[in-house]
């Protein structure tokens, strides 16, 4: 039986409708909260009842009137930002050591500098405030950069990384012998081919950044609210329908971007 | 592993070595690209801190949210002591293993799905789920309000098909929070699966129906053991993010769900006692460490993190 035969029988096999209506389900499940979102930013009335019996554009105008909401919106920016370029950065340096240079304990080394992926952000925020108030450094904007810098670092190393195990070094010698120091060997044939994970992780460092809330509420003050604090609290005291434009804008940027960025990357790709 | 071990490092270029290693040495700049960089960045924005509360779990709590710098067992006493605290804890387990065991069986499959179909939508069906991670957790979470209130959609639906005669509470129970925990959690099981089950070689299976394997022994022989080690880096992930969760609770459970994350939040921004907050987040430390300790034993920690990697 060949394998093209066999998938075919695979797909029309009762367990294989099984599996993709439950997938389908997943799919509403994830999808269809956002969706209501997304149609309720257009509903008139203040208290929505679904489905809307017209459709505005009024939410949008209140929206742009805001400042509480665009001051989010340019702090989340600027810190995301400032996060990704820091993040991107520090990850790539420790990810060329890692990779390059021997040293002892790798593996444990490695591991702590994933930690805070596993520490739970409620922790960060408490053990962060109570060190930053300990060492006197008053409550700024550079709190949200260099917090979310270290909760975004670990990502952005395991993206570099695994892109420098699949570098082939003989290229960085090739430079190297040819009279080119470290730095522009980095510069001019390190940096260009493994741009692509570094841009991925920068990317992945912002969206991080732009949506952490539980250890971000820690680190806020009234003029350096990031959106989502502003949702949370607009969302325990009154659901003003802004909050479901907000969302929307950022389901925008956050899902269609992506997905015509991986279309076009398709088209190009067969075009090639 | 690193790809160190396979330069060229013994088969006769000493020439090249020694160019290499005399610009490593005698360059500033290969200094910075070391580990170092990174490790100290989570050394003190996270090993420091978290060292720290260490030290306040031992403090006391004095007026006005001041601290008395006297070392006192009384926060760990009040803990043992108060069994609302356990609770709390108890809580936080339990709600971690039900959220894991309504995740494990959607998530496998949608991740079975994504890694055996030969379907051409697959970057797309795969880009759906990885940008559930890029939606803020907090528009995720809060979407759900409109759906599982009274007049949401769900009890519509209910009403509807005739299940029920009149609208159910679903928001605000302890289910319509597992319910958007479990959705909000699903791709950290979907995608470790779908890497793994998209590497299982079809010829495997194959070979094991040719010797006489139904298609569902197939699978929970061959398939399924396969998959492992992405069920336990999905599990391991599902536990801990739902144990500790802050948005769910705070936004979909009934006052009765506070869970571990959100009680320590207030114990510091309302009753601004620092320490019993540090005390309590040691405790929280300490529940994942045992979980940590549990899962590593059967797989690799780094891999499971790798695992997650979008």
């Amino acid at each position: 039986m060949s394998v093209r035969k066999y998938a075919r029988e695979v797909s029309n096999s009762w367990n294989w409708t099984t599996i993709k209506l439950v997938s389908a389900l997943v799919y509403l499940s994830m999808f269809l909260p956002l969706a209501v979102v997304v149609i309720n930013s257009f509903n008139p009335q203040r208290i929505a009842t679904f489905p809307p019996e017209s459709l505005t554009l009024y939410w949008y105008y209140e929206f742009f009137e805001d400042d509480v909401f665009l001051n989010a919106v340019w702090v989340s920016t600027q810190v995301g930002i400032a996060a990704a370029i820091l993040a991107g950065a520090i990850g790539t340096l420790t990810a060329m050591g890692f990779v390059r240079k021997p040293f002892p304990m790798k593996k444990a080394l490695a591991i702590a500098l994933l930690t805070p992926m596993i520490v739970p952000p409620v922790i960060v925020g408490v053990a962060s405030t109570i060190f930053f108030s300990e060492i006197g450094w008053g409550r700024s904007i550079w709190w949200l950069v260099v917090m979310h810098t270290l909760i975004a670092l670990p990502y952005a190393f395991l993206i570099v990384r695994s892109r420098l195990y699949l570098f082939d070094e003989t290229l960085e010698d090739a430079a190297m012998t040819l009279g080119a120091d470290r730095l522009t060997t980095f510069r001019e044939v390190t940096l260009p081919l493994i741009a692509p994970a570094l841009i991925t992780a920068m990317v992945l460092a912002f969206v991080i950044s732009f949506g952490e809330f539980t250890a971000t509420q820690f680190w806020v003050q009234r003029e350096t609210t990031t959106v989502p604090v502003v949702i949370y609290s607009m969302v325990r005291t009154t659901i003003t329908p802004k909050v479901n434009v907000l969302a929307t804008l950022v389901l925008v940027v956050t899902i269609v971007v992506p997905i015509v960025g991986l279309l076009i990357q398709r088209a190009l790709h067969r075009g090639r | 592993m690193s790809s160190n071990t396979a330069t060229p490092t013994a088969d006769g270029h000493d020439g090249t070595e020694s160019i290499k290693q005399r610009l490593m040495e005698s360059e500033r700049f290969g200094y910075l690209l070391s580990p170092g960089t990174g490790l100290l960045w989570v050394l003190f924005f996270l090993f420091v801190p978290l060292t720290i509360i260490v030290a306040f779990s031992f403090f006391r709590a004095g007026e006005f949210g001041t601290i008395i710098y006297e070392p006192t067992l009384e926060n760990y006493r009040r803990f043992a002591g108060g069994t609302v605290y356990q609770w709390v804890i108890i809580r936080s387990i339990l709600v971690g293993v039900a959220t894991t065991l309504i995740v494990l069986p959607f998530g496998y499959a949608l991740g079975y799905f994504l890694g055996r179909t030969n379907s051409r939508w697959t970057p797309i069906l795969l880009g759906l789920v990885v940008v559930q991670f890029w939606v803020p957790l907090v528009i995720r979470t809060y979407a759900w309000i409109p759906i599982l209130g009274r007049e949401g959609i769900v009890n519509d639906f209910l009403l509807w098909i005739g299940i029920v005669s009149q609208p159910i509470s679903i928001l605000y129970t302890t289910h319509g929070m597992i319910l958007g925990l479990a959705v909000s959690i699903m791709p950290f099981m979907v995608l470790p699966v779908y890497s793994i089950v998209s590497t299982i070689d079809e010829e495997v299976i194959q070979a094991a129906k040719t010797l006489g394997a139904s298609d569902a022994r197939a699978f929970w022989e061959v398939t399924f053991p396969l998959s492992w080690p992405g069920i336990v880096s999905g599990i391991l992930f599902t536990f801990i993010l739902s144990a500790g969760a802050y948005l769910a609770p705070e936004l979909l459970g009934g006052t009765g769900d506070r869970l571990i994350a959100p009680v320590i939040e207030t114990v510091f921004t309302q009753d601004f006692n620092w320490p019993f907050a540090a005390t309590l987040s040691i405790i929280y430390v300490g529940l994942i460490v045992i979980a940590l300790y549990l899962f590593t034993r059967r797989a690799d920690l780094e891999e499971a993190l790798e695992g997650t990697q979008l």
